[in-house]
């Protein structure tokens, strides 16, 4: 679903933030990316939903090779992958509900149909209560869950998640993560960046760990949490 | 997709960031008014100016005198001449004419005149020249070739007042053209300097539009019918300022500056500047919209 050839990413007058990456993250398959702050991981999300474009490498999503794919090709790429910001991006002066149907609202939707289909959604996420409130007024566990909304209420091929437990409590961890596992079940390519051990230890999936732009480590299952216990 | 869907949602998102953020749209049809209004103000003025050149020229008479044996036939075939030359209209002026008009123009000293045995006024051909055919270089060659004619004894066409009078109005018309040209680029410059502002603080929305998969053209449509409802907005309020400015200018409290007034109103036509108006703030809202929503296409 999302391979990298020997992709680079430096920005002028600062080292190279991604060196020389290769991965092949395959469908259905369920990714935590992991390392410190500053190891390239944000950045490594952006080439995959093209909010940068490599230096040098190629990168495949969903068959089609990015390099080829022109700038008006851009946004239908996007329609198949679903973003959760670290910052959630929801706009303040819209409702949770419309901040939610703003991906179906994109692809010309109906409107009776994005309001359907975005409580719906709420509804998984247990906030449809806060269906007609601004984003402003929930907690920063509530309005990730929004953002996540947002990112699946179109059903995407891809879903990238930029820390998405980051804001919330345990109980909200293992919820959130519980949905992420659910989407995952349905066939959606899940990739998670992370710097929480504990997740990588309790979920044992595939880890890939970067360290000053490279990737150190591509583990599965107990090794991978194994190795993030030890370096914890 | 469906269209319909699109158009409506564009639409509705038009309006309600209107109606979210009244403040910056506020702004941004007060500032485009503004030129509107410039533009408005700047049009009649011109307008005033030109026929005030108009109406300072309206005495020009070129005047060809004739020798007392000229005949008719040729004097007929030089005031057909004059006539196809300069678009104007030539008369032929007998010397018991000429002498009735300066008796009449003398009034009671005109009494005097009835005395005189002979009539000593030659007859003469008048000419009245339209505005287009006033231009004194022109008048000057016709002036040379007309007193080559046999027959002519002289022409007179108030030469160096003409001359003058010509040169004040060029002026005056490149006073006229700079001054609209500053009016307009200064709203050129604050109109896009506003929608750029209305833009930039949508930002972010932008930015969302673009990163859930919305083309450029769906997120640049919303902000179009922005511009185009703007300049709506503003051409409405423009052209009732204009009105209003015009009307009171026409009144008696408007009298201070009378001077710019010629027959005691402003002809104006009305629908041809509503139109004009109507248009350029479409055009500047369209254009000032598309050039600032461009800046922030790029995620």
């Amino acid at each position: 679903m999302i391979q990298m050839f020997h992709v680079t990413k430096s920005y002028p007058g600062d080292p190279p933030t991604l060196v020389d990456i290769n991965l092949d993250i395959g469908k259905a398959e369920f990714v935590f990316l992991t390392g410190p702050s500053g190891a390239g991981k944000s950045t490594l999300l952006k080439l995959m939903f093209l909010a940068e474009r490599p230096t040098r490498g190629q990168i495949l999503i969903a068959g089609r090779n990015i390099a080829r794919l022109r700038e008006s090709g851009v946004p239908y790429l996007r329609r198949n992958i679903g973003v959760v910001f670290q910052d959630f991006k929801l706009l303040p002066n819209r409702t949770v509900a419309e901040n939610v149907g703003f991906t179906l609202d994109v692809i010309g939707t109906d409107r009776d149909e994005v309001r359907e289909r975005s409580l719906k959604m709420l509804r998984r996420v247990g906030l449809e209560h806060k269906a007609d409130v601004s984003p402003l007024k929930l907690s920063g566990g509530e309005q990730q869950r929004v953002s996540l909304c947002r990112a699946l209420v179109n059903d995407p091929a891809i879903l990238l998640a930029d820390e998405p437990t980051g804001n919330l409590d345990p109980a909200l961890t293992v919820e959130m993560m519980d949905l992420l596992n659910d989407v995952n079940a349905r066939g959606t390519t899940v990739v998670v960046a992370t710097h929480d051990s504990s997740l990588i230890g309790r979920y044992q999936k595939r880890t890939l760990r970067l360290e000053k732009g490279t990737v150190v480590a591509d583990e599965k299952g107990a090794k991978a949490a194994l190795l993030m216990a030890l370096e914890s | 997709m469906s269209v319909v869907s699109n158009t409506s949602y564009f639409i509705r998102t038009a309006l309600g960031s209107m109606w979210r953020s009244p403040f910056v749209h506020i702004i941004a049809i007060a500032s485009l008014a503004l030129a509107l209004v410039g533009y408005g103000v700047a049009r009649l003025a011109s307008d005033q100016l030109e026929a005030l050149i108009r109406s300072l020229g309206s005495d020009v008479e070129f005047t060809v005198y004739l020798a007392d044996d000229a005949a008719a036939d040729q004097v007929e075939v030089l005031r057909a001449a004059l006539e196809s030359r300069t678009h104007g209209v030539a008369t032929v002026v007998t010397p018991a004419q000429a002498l009735g008009r300066l008796s009449q123009q003398l009034g009671d000293d005109g009494r005097a005149l009835t005395e005189l045995n002979d009539n000593p006024l030659p007859s003469s051909l008048e000419l009245k020249l339209p505005p287009e055919g006033r231009d004194p270089v022109l008048l000057k060659a016709l002036a040379t070739q007309t007193r080559g004619v046999a027959f002519v004894t002289g022409v007179d066409y108030g030469e160096e007042a003409l001359e003058r009078l010509s040169m004040i109005a060029k002026a005056l018309r490149w006073v006229g053209l700079l001054v609209f040209a500053l009016v307009f680029m200064t709203a050129v410059i604050i109109v896009s300097a506003t929608l750029q502002l209305a833009i930039f603080s949508r930002r972010e929305e932008i930015e969302i539009q673009k990163l859930v998969g919305g083309t450029d053209r769906f997120v640049r449509m919303p902000f179009l019918i922005e511009g185009v409802l703007q300049g709506v907005l503003a051409a409405g309020f423009a052209i009732a300022s204009v009105y209003g400015l015009v009307r009171y200018l026409e009144s008696d409290s408007g009298t201070a500056i009378a001077f710019l007034r010629l027959n005691g109103h402003f002809a104006v036509d009305w629908a041809h500047l509503g139109a004009e108006q109507l248009g350029l703030g479409l055009a500047l809202g369209l254009l000032g919209s598309f050039v600032a929503v461009r800046r922030f296409l790029r995620v």
